[in-house]
């Protein structure tokens, strides 16, 4: 990525009182060097950890309110998707379509449970952004080898996946999210585990057998 | 998901948002400064009044959408997702042009500022895509389970749909104004509408009863057989019987399936675009799609639809928002974002005390009113049901 570049002010937004008590503290990582565009980096890269932590909190409580729910539709979803491939494996296309209808539905409720949880999860980012454009909405960045700028989301958005993933590494050194994922094993261990198409695809070992007439 | 299928769909993805950036003219930064510039100043509707404090974007005088309603109605919206499925989206886009007045506010703009409403319009379409890309996001961290057959046919779909949320917002971002856009919003909610009716007539509630049956018979019977009867190891695996642009036709464990390339690809495009330009209704109108034109069994096809409306969804945002500097309001969509996790929590413990075809028969009522209204405001100017 290129320079910043300062473009002529034109908006501000009224500053919304719950920003204001938070500002002070997270531009204090954008003002570590003394290098602008390194510090835009820290700085944003800060935000997204803390946006990726807080998620990651609240997902894990709206999982422990909604455990009994969450496991009920799951186990749904995983019956008939494995009727399905039974039937797959049966050569029974008639069940196969049937059970496949019933899994759909099943699905069904099981997605808008997850997105339920996924906004558990993401809705710090909005906020994030939100406190970003009263700081650094009149920002632009060039991008190397073309005419084109772009904005301070296009910087937070791969933070973001980097804070991410670095967390995830971390994650379960931490004894509150070492606990979160006992609960999350234990509850793996009681129901039944679900079988996907590709275990029905001949393995490695198989196909050798098969090609040397074993 | 392995990690070479994640592979690809990042370089797909890459190579979307790279084909954008140099498909696109430059320099779009700063729409709205140039959007408020041509526009009128005073303090009548249609104006900007400089004395007026900074609302929706930060423009004088414009409402300032009350991030507390907008947070009880996305409770509202969360809760439909969770307790019928369908329609959430509409809510949400509902909310964003009704119910928060800035429909009204940028209808204001029609004659005065043309470019105004019509940055208005985008910003709303905007904000309307981030919950259909959330969707499929979340719908897509399933697709792995559900087994490797899915990844040729969600490329050809993506392919459509890459260059559907591409092209889209190249050709109507600042084109479209707030009156065509409910007009073809209407017709969207009347679609999805009908499919709700469908699930709520005999015939659509008798399918499901047959499959639900016909499933738990199999699943009995399995049981008793299981370990009787050798496979025929020829049969494992996937086998393909015939290529084609028109037809392709493989066997699973001897159970034939085909689909149409070309009609992925052309269908993946127009429902794409569709997304695209209204911002509802991509992954519910992959489904009925791929199940009943691209002949695919309907479970087989849950990931796959989600994968190509998130491939959609992450370049059609991308080319509005980062091309062409299209702002949005992310308090408020953070605010919604927070209502809809609360709203998605309520509607399974609801759902107990309320039959899920009485709640898809007040909706299909609900998308009768909706689209007749935005309809006839769209295309007659004026709105056929109250409020007039």
């Amino acid at each position: 990525m290129g320079h910043i570049q300062k473009h002529p002010r034109g908006l501000i937004m009224q500053v919304h009182p719950v920003y204001a008590v938070f500002d002070p503290y997270l531009i204090w990582f954008y003002r570590i060097t003394d290098y602008p565009f390194v510090d835009f980096l820290i700085g944003t890269f800060v935000l997204s950890m803390i946006a990726v932590v807080i998620g990651e909190f609240t997902i894990s409580l709206a999982f422990l309110a909604n455990r009994k729910f969450i496991e009920k539709t799951t186990d749904e979803v995983v019956r008939y998707q494995n009727i399905s491939v039974d039937a797959i494996e049966a050569g029974n296309k008639p069940a196969y379509k049937a059970a496949n209808k019933v899994a759909n539905e099943a699905f069904g409720r099981s997605f808008f449970m997850q997105i339920a949880l996924s906004t558990a999860f993401l809705w710090p980012i909005p906020f994030a952004l939100a406190w970003m454009s009263y700081r650094f909405a009149d920002l632009e960045f060039g991008l190397l080898f073309t005419d084109h700028t772009v904005g301070y989301p296009f910087v937070f958005f791969p933070l973001y996946v980097g804070a991410y993933l670095l967390f995830k590494r971390v994650k379960y050194k931490i004894p509150y999210f070492r606990r979160i994922r006992r609960i999350l094993d234990s509850s793996a261990n009681r129901h039944r585990e679900m079988r996907s198409f590709a275990d029905l695809l001949p393995s490695k070992k198989k196909k050798t057998d098969i090609a040397s007439g074993k | 998901m392995k990690h070479g299928h994640w592979s690809i769909i990042a370089l797909v993805v890459m190579f979307a948002v790279v084909a954008t950036l140099f498909l696109v003219c430059p320099a779009d930064a700063g729409k709205l400064e140039d959007a408020i510039a041509k526009t009128p100043v005073g303090a009548e509707a249609g104006k900007i009044d400089p004395k007026a404090p900074p609302g929706y974007l930060g423009i004088k005088g414009a409402p300032d959408p009350n991030l507390i309603y907008g947070f009880l109605w996305a409770i509202w919206v969360g809760w439909i997702f969770s307790s019928v499925g369908a329609f959430g989206g509409i809510m949400a886009g509902v909310g964003h042009i009704t119910i928060f007045g800035l429909g009204d506010y940028a209808k204001t703009f029609k004659k005065t500022s043309p470019v105004m409403n019509k940055l208005l319009t985008d910003s709303i379409r905007v904000s309307n895509q981030f919950l259909v890309g959330l969707s499929a996001l979340v719908s897509v961290t399933n697709y792995y389970r559900m087994g490797r057959l899915v990844l040729p046919l969600g490329i050809c779909l993506a392919i459509g749909s890459i260059v559907g949320s591409i092209l889209v917002p190249i050709f109507t971002a600042g084109q479209i104004s707030l009156k065509a856009y409910i007009g073809y919003f209407g017709i969207a909610v009347f679609v999805i509408g009908a499919f709700l009716f469908y699930e709520t007539t005999e015939r659509g509630q008798r399918g499901k009863k047959e499959a639900k049956a016909a499933a738990q018979a199999f699943e009995a019977a399995h049981v008793k057989q299981a370990g009787k009867g050798a496979v025929d190891e020829k049969a494992r695996g996937v086998r393909v019987l015939k290529w084609g642009l028109g037809r392709i036709i493989f066997s699973f464990y001897g159970v034939e399936f085909s689909f149409r390339p070309i009609v992925a690809v052309i269908g993946g495009f127009i429902i794409a675009a569709i997304a695209s330009f209204l911002g509802i209704g991509g992954g519910f109108l992959f489904v009925p799609f791929l199940t009943s034109i691209a002949g695919l069994p309907m479970f087989l096809v849950a990931g796959t639809s989600a994968l190509t409306v998130l491939i959609g969804m992450i370049v059609s945002i991308f080319s509005y928002m980062v091309i062409k500097g299209i702002p949005v309001y992310w308090t408020l969509i953070g605010a919604e974002l927070v209502g809809i996790f609360i709203g998605s929590m309520i509607g399974p413990r609801t759902s107990k005390y309320i039959p899920d075809i009485w709640l898809k028969r007040i909706f299909v009522v609900l998308a009768l009113y909706v689209g007749i209204r935005y309809c006839s405001k769209g295309f007659l100017g004026y709105s056929l049901i109250p409020p007039f």
